[in-house]
């Protein structure tokens, strides 16, 4: 073959001729193992008056001979492909690919194959402003004003051994045609960012052409709206195996994200132990202190007067659910004491804060028990509890509300109204 | 943190707010600038007779919003991406080089509404609009979208007060509803012509169709989620086409019936599109129609250059999201700068006249429509792309009786639009 090397943007549409009889025009290519780093091009698709063809490779002459592609036999009915095989314009052009060294989702607008060794190789993917302007048929134009986009455009052929192709069969089965073994070349959190640029169906079928523990390192990265979307995708019984492999925290959390019959549907498919463990830490997580509590308090300064401080408090009531009792902090947000609003209200205008602020406090771990909290809030006769971590900080509180909720059943729940608006979201509100 | 059962309670309502966004916000957007001018100005023109138009588009743009929602739920991929990727570089690149310059022209039509707003306030548009560039420029790289959008979107409830408007101006419901149920056609008035074309374009607007489907995409919605994206897209659209029929009665009843009666109220001054707001507000509907179209304007003049760039860059491989740099991302803020600072600048030039500009911009896209509801139509219709969710026969017949008439319309137009222009008299 004179052909050394071009893009398939030239090659298809080219006539097809048998001892220079034209027979039809080049449709397509067929790559048969595109697993390859540089795939071998297996035969062209010929568009003849009859239908589509296929040529086989062995049975062209010349890809490049005058602009016509030569073919020594006749070629034969379209062949059905091979389930891993694929096309290059019918699959590949115009799609989007995950580029593995760039680490980002491009699209391809040209594809170039090269003759090495008598074989006809796809070598690189042209994803940059000079492939789209060859496509618009500007190629004149590109070569006079491209070089200065070229430089703008970084990058703009990707080796073929870097590309993975995500090939879309139809809308209910999509799979990623290229092993995973170019994927696990990159960093967990890279990963993660390539599955959030993709659509859902795509993302899934990145997924599942991971092994577990790849696709789990993933899954720590991922935010939780996309792990649920992505576990619905996948199914419970691959997802769980996911999970299993996952640290066993980011495992609870996204458990905890999960609705009632996900979460149980998933930990059935878990071997006993795992199951058993990631129980645990989930009720640990959603019935502890450190799940009830919320950011939503009002924090005040030790050094304010009693009078700045309500007028502070008039500012941003509004916008806060809770603001019976105001939380004096340093300024390493360290409990100092707790003031009542009534006794705010009943204090000196010129007093400060400090001289009247109650210090005996009492204090709840993240991790106690929705009982243990419950128990003291009743105890104490509290409208909240704070919880604080081992320096004092304060992590957020546990309404009176939230604690009962989380020890009654359900039904009984439900029918109560409720003491203060839930708004777990909510920033700590500065009166200070 | 909620606990599990509270969690199933609010989850139910993320999902429907969730789902119940995309049409909803598309539709209260639908009424920009462009929206309120066209709308207007028909009813200011036409009185109620024009009214009738409002049904049959009511009916398509249902039609329309179902195939873009439907699209991207069952293959989680904007418009430009399924044009890009069912027929190539070529009408890729021609139809987002016509959907960037619709688009600076409609931004341009946003910035508008802002001169007019503050003309209004007797503040110099030279001022206004500089002033508004750097806030959009704000609003899209300092604030949360999500926040900003809310926003906008509360704020367009202003356009309530064209229904009570309405009401308040007691106009003749036996002419509203004659002008509603019985078709009035001018086929050899070309200005009322020019005037359908431009309320098709900007009811069934082009870019909203890619900003549905992609918003629609962002939701992540399943195919089961279908039916309530449905019904998301029927509340949408009725309302926003309900708000517009109260606008062109609020005008009929006011600028129409009053210029029937002697007076010369001119509504290519928008300060006299505001007497269709005096029944409801007396000596302030300048203020409240100000502010309505300033809120319209930036609202759009916001999300259109940025959504724009994004699209474009979808349709070829770009990189693109506000928080990369410059470097990272150059198409993309190249395409957003040039489509805001054009839009803006356009409105700076001495002279240029208001309305026209605004109608105008509106019937391009009127003649536009066609050539994307046909990309749309073939990729609806594709199994391949859409397995079981190709279009349905009773979906595929309204969308293509809509594309005739539609490209009726503006065929019609512009030929007599030539014939005017080459045998004037």
């Amino acid at each position: 073959m004179a052909f050394t090397e071009g893009f398939i943007s030239e090659l298809v549409g080219r006539r097809a001729t048998i001892n220079d009889l034209p027979i039809g025009r080049v449709s397509d290519f067929l790559v048969n193992r595109p697993d390859a780093a540089f795939p071998q091009i297996d035969g062209l698709i010929i568009k003849t008056a009859q239908g589509p063809r296929f040529a086989p490779v062995d049975t062209i002459q010349d890809v490049d001979r005058g602009g016509t592609v030569a073919l020594t036999a006749a070629p034969k009915e379209a062949a059905p492909p091979e389930r891993d095989s694929l096309y290059l314009i019918a699959d590949l052009l115009d799609k989007q690919i995950v580029d593995v060294d760039g680490r980002k989702v491009v699209r391809i607008n040209d594809i170039e194959v090269a003759n090495t060794g008598g074989q006809l190789r796809v070598v690189a993917a042209d994803v940059g402003v000079s492939g789209l302007l060859r496509r618009l048929g500007l190629k004149s134009f590109g070569k006079k004003f491209a070089p200065a986009i070229y430089r703008a455009v970084p990058r703009a052929m990707i080796a073929w051994s870097s590309v993975s192709p995500i090939r879309d069969f139809n809308p209910t089965e999509i799979r990623l045609s290229v092993s995973e073994s170019k994927l696990s070349r990159l960093h967990p959190s890279e990963l993660a960012e390539i599955i959030g640029d993709l659509s859902t169906p795509q993302a899934a079928a990145l997924v599942r052409s991971l092994d577990d523990e790849t696709a789990a390192d993933a899954f720590e990265h991922l935010d939780a709206d996309t792990q649920k979307t992505l576990i619905d995708d996948i199914g419970t019984a691959r997802a769980a195996d996911i999970v299993e492999e996952m640290d066993s925290d980011d495992a609870a959390d996204l458990l905890a994200e999960l609705s009632d019959e996900q979460q149980s549907q998933l930990l059935a498919e878990m071997s006993e132990y795992t199951a058993g463990e990631l129980r645990e830490l989930v009720k640990y997580a959603e019935d502890s202190a450190g799940g009830l509590m919320t950011t939503d308090y009002v924090w005040i300064y030790p050094h304010r007067t009693a009078e700045a401080t309500i007028r502070k408090i008039r500012e941003i009531a509004p916008t806060s659910e809770f603001i019976y009792y105001l939380y004096v902090l340093d300024a390493k947000d360290a409990l100092l004491g707790v003031l009542t609003l009534r006794a705010l209200l009943l204090a000196p205008p010129t007093a400060t804060i400090d001289t009247i602020m109650e210090t005996d406090l009492v204090t709840l771990e993240p991790g106690a028990s929705a009982e243990d909290v419950a128990a003291t809030i009743a105890r104490y006769d509290l409208l909240a509890a704070p919880v604080t971590d081992q320096h004092g900080q304060l992590l957020g509180i546990v309404t009176v509300d939230d604690a009962i909720d989380a020890i009654m059943p359900e039904e009984l729940a439900r029918k109560l109204p409720r003491f203060t608006a839930h708004r777990p979201h909510r920033r700590p509100a500065a009166a200070g | 943190m909620a606990g599990p059962r509270r969690r199933s309670i609010t989850r139910t309502l993320l999902i429907l707010m969730g789902v119940l966004g995309p049409g909803f916000i598309a539709a209260s957007a639908g009424n920009d600038v462009g929206g309120i001018a066209t709308y207007s100005s028909a009813g200011a023109q036409y009185g109620y007779s024009i009214l009738w138009v409002l049904l049959p588009l009511a009916v398509a743009l249902i039609v329309v919003q179902e195939m873009a929602t439907r699209m991207g739920t069952v293959t989680g991929k904007g418009l430009a991406s399924l044009i890009r990727e069912n027929f190539g570089v070529r009408i890729s690149f021609f139809a987002m080089l016509a959907f960037f310059f619709v688009n600076i022209a409609i931004t341009a039509t946003e910035f508008v509404g802002i001169a007019a707003a503050s003309e209004i306030f007797h503040v110099s548009r030279y001022i206004a609009v500089p002033l508004a560039v750097v806030a959009v420029f704000l609003f899209v790289v300092r604030f949360d979208n999500k926040i900003v959008e809310r926003t906008f979107v509360g704020f367009s409830l202003i356009y309530l007060s064209y229904v009570v408007s309405a009401v308040l101006a007691h106009p003749d419901w036996h002419a509203v509803a004659r002008g509603t149920f019985v078709p009035s056609i001018r086929i050899h008035d070309n200005v009322w012509i020019f005037m359908v074309v431009a309320l098709i374009g900007t009811t069934i607007s082009p870019y909203m169709q890619f900003f549905l489907q992609s918003a629609v995409v962002e939701k992540d919605p399943r195919e089961a989620d279908l039916p309530l994206a449905r019904a998301d897209v029927v509340i949408g659209s009725v309302l926003g086409i309900a708000i517009a029929g109260f606008m062109i009665i609020a005008n009929a009843a006011t600028i129409y019936l009053a210029n029937r009666h002697g007076a010369h109220l001119n509504p290519s001054q928008a300060a006299d599109f505001a007497v269709a707001l005096r029944p409801l507000a007396g000596q302030f509907a300048a203020t409240i129609f100000a502010l309505g179209i300033l809120n319209a304007g930036l609202f759009t003049a916001t999300v259109l250059p940025l959504s724009t760039a994004y699209v474009i860059c979808e349709a070829f491989g770009f990189e693109a999201a506000v928080d990369r740099t410059f470097r990272e991302a150059p198409v993309f803020f190249i395409l957003f700068g040039a489509g805001l600072l054009i839009g803006a600048a356009i409105v700076l030039i001495p002279g240029i006249p208001y309305l026209p500009l605004i109608i105008g911009a509106q019937a391009v896209q009127g003649i536009l429509l066609p050539f994307e509801l046909l990309l749309m139509l073939a990729i609806a219709n594709r199994a391949s792309v859409m397995g079981r969710y190709v279009n349905s026969p009773t979906v595929n017949v309204i969308a293509w009786i809509t594309t005739i008439i539609v490209g009726g319309f503006s065929l019609f137009y512009l030929v007599e639009l030539a014939i005017t222009t080459f045998h004037p008299g």
